[in-house]
Order: structure tokens, then sequence, then C-alpha cells
């Protein structure tokens, strides 16, 4: 057995995401130190990590996003590195230099790598130098109605114009040729004025129906940088992830080479090190006209400097550990794979069963799992940071599991999801299971032909198909149930005794 | 009317620990249920029903089971009383709108009568187990 590249790492997470880590520290003789507010004192990742400290109360704020209690917990702990998971504190760059200052090795990038790429603009600037292409924009230094046509003009309809000091969507208009240009110009001027008490406009290319594709890209401290292809994760509602894959449909070898050149020049310029994922929106109208995706407009969105939710995708396909590769990476260790040892493998399809109502706006939910049971078949691994019994706490993020479906083809990882979904039933809550069902057997989402507006525009319709009459069988379910005494066969001609029902939501 | 649920013969055989083998004459499957106060979650296929599983009533009905059942099941909140004080009222009509876990849930009349008094009011938190609605006959 080889030396453990650390010790002892603390996990600055809660959830499946401190779950996922433990499991790869345990593999690779790591001892693990989990953290826990008071809601989490019986959490899954408590359990399973070889010492818990407890940090604080439920809320966030005094607990799973303080510095000083995390570093505290790990100095006490003696750990020699500090996991922070997603979210929390995992792009904080004073916590990564906190990290540091107190002889402790943060997984992920150096603090100013995390500061830079936190600054959109800065990141944008940064990308551009790079050589990697950004959605075509300028603010006018002149910004007269014919220099903002101009602007239009060079940035190439359908434009956007934006208030330069705005944010939020306020004043935005879309303008899709010369005709409207004038009459959007002025209308845009005086809503960036009385908005935010300047005229100035930004004028941007506007990007009708994009897909969102991003590449996960892992660096050495000796030089080295991979990518490790790309996640499509265009089914998403106001920024929510829902649903990813990879590959993406809409990626060909050509188009994957220049976007994966893009990533790596970009993570090259920023000195980046350990794990990270750029983002582009790629528009791809720009290659169905064509007859061919190779040559397709893509641009640089932006880069998360952190692990991703959705990496359980790469992991299956490229058939990698990235959270190992993440450690090994941090304790200074060269890559552990060369650019021409990575290929994609088969189809990875991964959903979010998020605690939530559907049917009322998404409503988060919280309460006990009262029956929680994790499907086993071929072809499908679940990340979840909990068990049956467990309470979703109203503090922290409704996430309740990922299953990753994988498959030799994208329509089999497909099928696999289904039949997984069919499988695991969740009981207490409201979670999102039938709309994922609905959405993986949507004709869109089978065709691949999905874009960041797909989720929203089919909302309606969707919905629709979620409420429903409980069937015959439900009821005779619940039949059974309530007169449960330990018979062990009952039958029903059901809906006797079932008049009362009123409750048909689901 | 012919997939109109009550009259597909169902048979349901207990698998233990949640687990509930169903019959009908299209096939066979595995649901999954739990009770939740009067609440009945069951699992089929996919889908997820939340059932009101509070027996309905006959006349025949001893009086407790009439408390309970115009009880609200579990801590909710009343978001309409549909009757008032002296109004006939027929077995298993809604007299009163619940809200538990973003759940509606009703409480209907057991059995033929009149109501003799409410003892709710709008947007009020209700406990198990209290009446809410007196009813007469």
């Amino acid at each position: 057995m080889t030396v453990p590249p650390f010790k002892r790492i603390l996990i600055a997470n809660r959830g499946e995401i401190a779950v996922r880590v433990i499991r790869t520290c345990r593999e690779l003789g790591i001892e693990s130190v989990a953290v826990y507010s008071d809601a989490d004192a019986r959490s899954l990742h408590v359990s399973l990590a070889d010492r818990a400290i407890r940090i604080g109360p439920p809320p966030a704020a005094e607990s799973y996003l303080s510095i000083e209690k995390i570093i505290d917990a790990a100095v006490s702990a003696g750990a020699d590195a500090i996991h922070p998971g997603y979210g929390f504190l995992s792009e904080n760059h004073d916590f990564a230099g906190a990290c540091s200052s107190n002889g402790i090795r943060f997984i992920g990038p150096p603090a100013d790598v995390i500061a830079a790429m936190g600054s959109k603009i800065a990141a944008r600037t940064l990308a551009q130098k790079a050589g990697a292409p950004v959605v075509p924009g300028e603010t006018p230094r002149e910004q007269s109605d014919t220099a903002i046509a101009d602007a239009a003009r060079r940035v190439g309809f359908p434009v956007l114009l934006k208030p330069a000091e705005g944010g939020g969507g306020i004043g935005m208009k879309a303008v899709r040729d010369e005709a409207g240009l004038s009459t959007a110009i002025a209308q845009a001027r005086r809503e960036a004025q009385a908005a935010f008490g300047d005229g100035t406009l930004y004028v941007e290319r506007l990007i009708d129906h994009p897909r969102h594709v991003e590449f996960q890209v892992l660096a050495d401290t000796h030089g080295h940088i991979v990518h490790l292809f790309e996640r499509e994760c265009s089914i998403q509602r106001r920024h929510q992830k829902v649903i990813e894959e990879t590959p993406s449909p809409a990626v060909t070898p050509a188009l994957r080479q220049r976007m994966g050149d893009a990533a790596i020049a970009v993570a090259r310029a920023a000195g980046y090190r350990n794990a990270g994922t750029i983002e582009f929106l790629l528009d791809p109208s720009t290659g169905l006209g064509a007859g061919s995706m190779d040559n397709a407009s893509f641009y640089f969105l932006e880069m998360n400097t952190r692990l991703q939710v959705e990496h359980p995708i790469t992991e299956q396909v490229v058939g990698v550990d990235l959270v190992a590769a993440q450690i090994r990476v941090a304790a200074g260790e060269p890559l552990p794979w060369r650019q021409d040892q990575l290929a994609q493998r088969g189809h990875a399809i991964e959903v979010r069963i998020y605690a939530e109502d559907p049917q009322r706006g998404y409503l988060p939910q919280a309460g006990p799992l009262l029956l929680y049971r994790e499907p086993a078949m071929p072809g499908i691994r679940v990340d979840s940071g909990f068990m049956e019994g467990s309470e979703v706490s109203v503090h922290y993020d409704p996430l309740v599991a990922k299953l990753i479906a994988s498959g030799e083809t994208r329509d089999a990882a497909r099928r696999r999801a289904i039949a997984a979904l069919r499988n695991f039933p969740i009981l207490g809550i409201r979670t999102n299971t039938t709309l994922l069902l609905e959405l993986l057997q949507h004709q869109r989402f089978v065709e691949g032909h999905v874009d960041t507006r797909f989720l929203d525009a089919e909302a309606d319709m969707l919905r629709a198909k979620l409420g429903e009459t409980p069937p015959a069988a439900a009821l005779a379910v619940a039949s059974a149930i309530a007169d449960s005494t330990p018979h062990s066969r009952s039958t029903v001609s059901a809906p006797d005794p079932w008049t009362t029902l009123r409750d048909t939501r689901l | 009317m012919d997939d109109a649920p009550g009259y597909a013969v169902v048979t349901v055989t207990p698998l233990g620990d949640g687990r509930f083998e169903v019959t009908t004459d299209t096939g066979r499957v595995i649901a999954f249920g739990v009770r939740a106060g009067a609440a009945t979650w069951v699992f089929l296929d996919g889908r997820v029903y939340a059932i009101d599983s509070r027996q309905p009533a006959t006349g025949a009905r001893a009086k407790h089971h009439d408390e309970a059942a115009l009880a609200a099941p579990m801590p909710a909140t009343v978001v309409a009383i549909n009757v008032a004080p002296g109004q006939a009222v027929n077995a298993g009509d809604v007299l009163i709108v619940l809200e538990a876990m973003k759940m509606e849930l009703a409480v209907a009349a057991p059995h033929e009568g009149r109501v003799r008094a409410i003892a709710c009011k709008v947007g009020e938190l209700v406990q198990p187990g209290v009446p809410l609605v007196e009813l007469d006959g």
C-alpha cells in the first residue's frame, strides 16, 4: 500500500457531497473528519466519518459558512487538508487563504485564482486573452443613437441592449434586425435612465436558445492540465440544474476538440490548479444551419473553481474518481492521466431528486423521509446524504439524491434512469420524481433537442401531467395499510371505503 | 368509464417493511406505502399519492369515530369552513378544508345531520384529536 497523500481530511460540507468525499478518503486510507450543525447531528455524513465535530446551530451562517468555526475544527482535529465540497465556502477565497495561513492544505485552486475567477468581468477578460470566445458585446464609448446602432451591427443581430449599470434583466431589449433598432435604442435608454439613473447601454449578441455545455478540467502543480470532456446541463430552471448528461447530444468530435482546447487555454491562463469547470453557452443555431455542429459557435460563460454537483456523470463515462484526483493533486502529486489516456465510453445521465413540490412553484419541502429505498440495478449509482428516517431540513438545499444512470448508449442510460426512478420510493415529503420521469420521456429530451429554456417553456404542460387521481391499486394499498392487522392477504374492491378521498394532488 | 377507479379488482399482499405486491387485471407491481397520521403515502410506478385515509362514516359508527373524523388528522391550518351552524349536511359533505405539509385535507361529514357548532376559524392552527365541528344526528 502506498503512503496516503494526507493523514486526515476535514470535509467542510454536509449531505451527499460530504458522504461522497468521505467514501473516497476511506478508499485512500485517509482519516475523515466530518463537521455538522445541530440540524445534522444524526446525518449520514456524520455517522460515516472517522470522527465528527459539531460546529454550531442550524443556520449555515453560524455553522457551514463560518470560516472561523471550520478552521478551529480542523486545527483541533489535526487535519492536514480540507475538502470544501461545493457550495458553502468552496469558492470563498478568504476561506482558502485561512486554510493556508493555518498550515492546512485547501483541496482546490489557490486563493487568488478563486478571487480572479469569481469576478465575472475579470474572468471574461481573462478568457478573451486566452483566446476563448466570449459572447460578443461592447459598451460604445460614444453613446449616440448612431454609435449604438453601429455597435449593434458590429456585434451582429439578434442583439440585446442592456443598461451598462444594470442587472436582473431590467431594461433589456432584444432586437432582431435593423428595422426595430432605433425604437429599441430610445426605449432601452429611457428604461436604463429610469431604473439606474444612467442611460449608458451595453450591446450584446443575443444567443436565442443556447445549450449549457461545460467542460471539466483538472490541473496539477507541475504544469499539466487535462480536460475530462463535456457535460450538457441544459435542463435547468432559474439556473438550477435538474438533468445533466455526457456526452452532449449536440457536441461532435470536432466541436469537442475546439471547446476542450478553449477550456484548457482558459485554465492555463488563470494559473489554475485542481478540479474546475469551464461553462460555455453553445449556440446550436450556428451549427444546425450549417448542417453540422463542427463549426457551431460557443462562448465562455464562467469558471466554477470547485467540484460540481454533476461530477459523477464524468466519473462514470471517463472511468475516473475526480475526488481522489483532487486529493492527489492537492498533495502535490502529478496528474494521474495524460490527455491522450482519457476517453469517453458510453453515456451517463444524472437526475437530481429535490424535496420540492413542482405543482406549487417548486416550493421546497422539509420533513422526515418516512420511507426511502434506493434502487439497486445495473448501471445505477445513487449519491445521497440521506437514509430512511432522515429529516430533510428547512435550513439547507433541498437536494435529496442524485441518481446517475449509465449505459452503452444515450437511450440505454435514459431507459435505466426511468426504470430506477420507478423503483425509488421516497415517501413522507413531496419530491420531483414524477416530473423527472416525465422529462426523461419527453419527446424533445428523447431526441436530445433541448436548450436552457426547455424546462420553463414546457413547465405548464409537464405540471398538467403530474396531478392525477390515485388509481385503484394505490387506493388498495392505502386501504391495506389502514386496516393493517398483521393478516397476510387482503382483497379489496377499490374504492371501497374510500369515499372521503379528497387529496389527489401529487 | 372503463378505467374509473373503483371497478378494478385489486389484490394487495403485504410483503413487510412497507412493501406491497399489487396484482391487477393488467399485471403485478411492487408498491410502497407508509402511514403518517391520517394520510397514507403510496408509491406506485414512480408516482406518489398522499391519500387521506380516514374512514367514511355510516350511521352505525360509534361516536368516538365521529369525533375522530371531525378532527384534524395532524397539526394543520384551517383554510376553509364550508358550513354554518344549523345547516343540514349529508354524509361525505366536506365541512372543513385543512392544509398540512403543503397538502389539502378535507374534514367530511361522517353521517347525515345538522351542524350544531363550528369550533375553529379560518387561518387557525389546529391540533389533532380535537373535533372542529359538532354535528347532531
